[in-house]
């Protein structure tokens, strides 16, 4: 049985609200009921929960979240809310004879002047409550939010509009969402360590509830990079396990893994299980179904390009490059070999990454991470091309730069068959996956996302 | 870094190298041990991906002998935890991990190995 429940989100990300709720009650094991006509970009919704105990796990979880009420009303105007609220004793019959309560008047997109404020608690008299108010501590607290549309960008008086809100609910408070701070003690400005390709904080925290990380799960990022990730999803009680073909990321220029140096100032280097350079397309791990979740952020070109082992091609008509031979002689303790790279192209790469996770996650395990996309060319499409048996899209949330955005895509594990693990051959695209034969012909609008950055986007620059 | 878990679980990967290139070998290590947070579904989790016998070479060549040679098929607190001071506890930090087969050295510094290949190693 659902009853309904007024969330109240902060006003960022909105694409991402819903797939975070969604993961977290998987994780706990229970449902969400999510209306079919929702609209995402409102910051006030009505979902159903099965019980008060559910409203609390997501408040204290959820980075988006910021309140959860039991929902009594919700009207266009006073008139219509009263109306409804009058209709329903029964909602707040156990708290009348001796609940010390407070209510709270707010708005968003507005700030209510205090004695309209004062008008809205006492029209609520109705209600009869008889405890003693109490503004500190109060057992019960009923909210009033009343949402007014955004006049961002226009010069007006500070209370003008005052009173013309698109919606008003009336409801209890259950929980305050407790895990937006996070937000701050993660903040990479603060951080011990961190680089020009670090995550920010919000979005790791959000990628890492995507994971469903918990105390006890093992989880991997094979593009670790500085480890923004890996910080949010130890935060959460994972145990981490990073590699990088560049070990300069992971270890910054002190004797200590700069790595291990924020983990530690976090208080999580204990779940930073080991750091490892390799390439991931020549990776060492011994077997597959080890981890939990793979969480990462591919580099696609911009501020770091994505590099995989091997040469670059050399121009037609240039001399062959000679035979390679292996070094005669070791070499000396301080002049580590380092290998040669060539690029590796984003939907090659993003590719290859699924069969990767589907080789190396246990059955129901989740790959996430994030896919620079074009927003003019991007295509449903785009996503499920990429897919290969056995793995399942289960959210797609846009981060909106303008000409171009970053989606943020979490995969599950359906399959619990056994596969090998991926050849990372140029064309293993269609040789590996399936679905392609749907679809040869199919370019995704992230391939070459690089160039296309450049070129600011200019279609006709590039189709040429 | 370099825990004995992490050590269980990587094989050389070299060009051609597919037999007898796992357990690496330990060369010139040095250990610290560190305590870590215990925590018995991760060690169940991962306990049916471990090599049982490459695990135990590779703690009593580093002087622990609390696991036994025989995986035992009954998992009880003591054994979690002689598990978990192996698995976890046990850091390398310097040295080099070599393929039994290749000969191929992995340098460990600062607690973080090199596991590129070379370009004549890779496929």
């Amino acid at each position: 049985m659902y009853t309904p429940y007024l969330f109240q989100f902060a006003q960022v990300h909105e694409e991402f609200r819903i797939p975070e709720l969604l993961s977290i009650a998987e994780l706990h094991s229970f449902t969400v009921q999510i209306p079919e006509d929702i609209d995402v970009t409102r910051p006030f919704v009505v979902l159903g929960l099965e019980s008060d105990d559910h409203a609390r796990l997501l408040a204290k979880r959820c980075i988006l979240i910021k309140s959860i009420c039991e929902f009594y009303a919700r009207g266009k105007n006073y008139d219509e809310l009263h109306a409804t609220t009058r209709t329903m004793p029964s909602k707040w019959a156990r708290f009348v004879e001796d609940a010390s309560f407070k209510m709270n008047v707010t708005a968003y997109n507005h700030t209510i002047p205090q004695t309209r404020a004062r008008d809205v608690v006492e029209d609520f008299s109705y209600m009869g409550m008889l405890g003693r108010i109490d503004l500190k501590n109060p057992e019960v607290t009923f909210v009033c939010y009343e949402e007014y549309v955004d006049k961002h960008g226009t010069t007006r008086d500070k209370h003008e509009g005052d009173g013309e809100f698109r919606e008003v609910f009336l409801g209890r408070l259950i929980e305050e969402g407790t895990a937006r701070p996070l937000a701050k003690t993660y903040d990479v400005k603060k951080r011990k360590y961190f680089g020009n390709t670090s995550m920010d904080a919000e979005i790791s925290l959000l990628m890492a509830n995507q994971t469903l990380a918990s105390p006890g799960k093992v989880i991997y990022d094979p593009f670790v990079g500085t480890g923004s990730m890996a910080y949010t999803t130890a935060h959460f009680g994972a145990f981490v396990f990073g590699s990088d073909i560049d070990g300069r990321q992971m270890r910054g220029k002190e004797k200590v893994p700069g790595i291990i140096r924020a983990a530690a100032h976090y208080g999580v280097d204990k779940r930073i299980v080991d750091l490892c350079t390799f390439d991931v397309t020549q990776n060492p791990w011994r077997c597959g179904e080890m981890f939990d979740a793979i969480i990462t952020d591919p580099p696609y070109g911009v501020r770091a390009g994505a590099k995989r082992l091997g040469r670059k091609p050399r121009p037609p008509g240039s001399t062959p490059r000679p035979a390679v031979t292996p070094p005669s002689q070791p070499r000396p303790d301080d002049q580590p070999y380092i290998p040669p790279t060539k690029p590796y192209e984003l939907s090659a790469l993003a590719t290859d990454l699924i069969l990767l996770a589907r080789y190396l996650l246990k059955p129901n395990g989740r790959l996430v991470f994030f896919l620079p996309t074009v927003t003019d060319e991007y295509e449903e499409v785009d996503v499920q091309t990429m897919l290969c048996e056995g793995m399942e899209v289960v959210a797609n949330s846009l981060q909106d730069f303008g000409s171009w955005g970053r989606r943020l895509i979490t995969i599950r594990k359906t399959t619990s068959e056994k596969y090998e693990p991926p050849s990372f051959k140029p064309t293993s695209t269609s040789r590996e996956s399936p679905k392609d034969s749907d679809a040869p012909d199919h370019v995704p609008a992230h391939k070459d996302f690089r160039m296309k950055y450049f070129k600011k986007f200019n279609k006709d620059e590039y189709d040429t | 870094m370099v825990r004995l878990i992490t050590h269980n679980l990587l094989a050389c990967h070299a060009k051609g190298c597919t037999t007898n290139n796992f357990p690496l070998q330990f060369k010139d290590v040095s250990i610290e041990l560190r305590e870590a947070e215990f925590n018995a579904d991760f060690l169940k989790g991962l306990l049916p991906r471990i090599e049982w016998k490459a695990l135990v070479d590779a703690a009593r060549q580093l002087g622990d002998t609390s696991l036994p040679l025989e995986q035992p098929e009954m998992v009880d607190d003591e054994f979690l935890k002689n598990l978990h001071h192996v698995l976890l506890e046990m850091h390398i930090e310097e040295g080099a991990m070599v393929c039994p087969n290749c000969s191929h050295v992995y340098a460990i510094s600062n607690g973080i190995p090199n596991m590129l290949l070379s370009e004549h190693e890779i496929a």
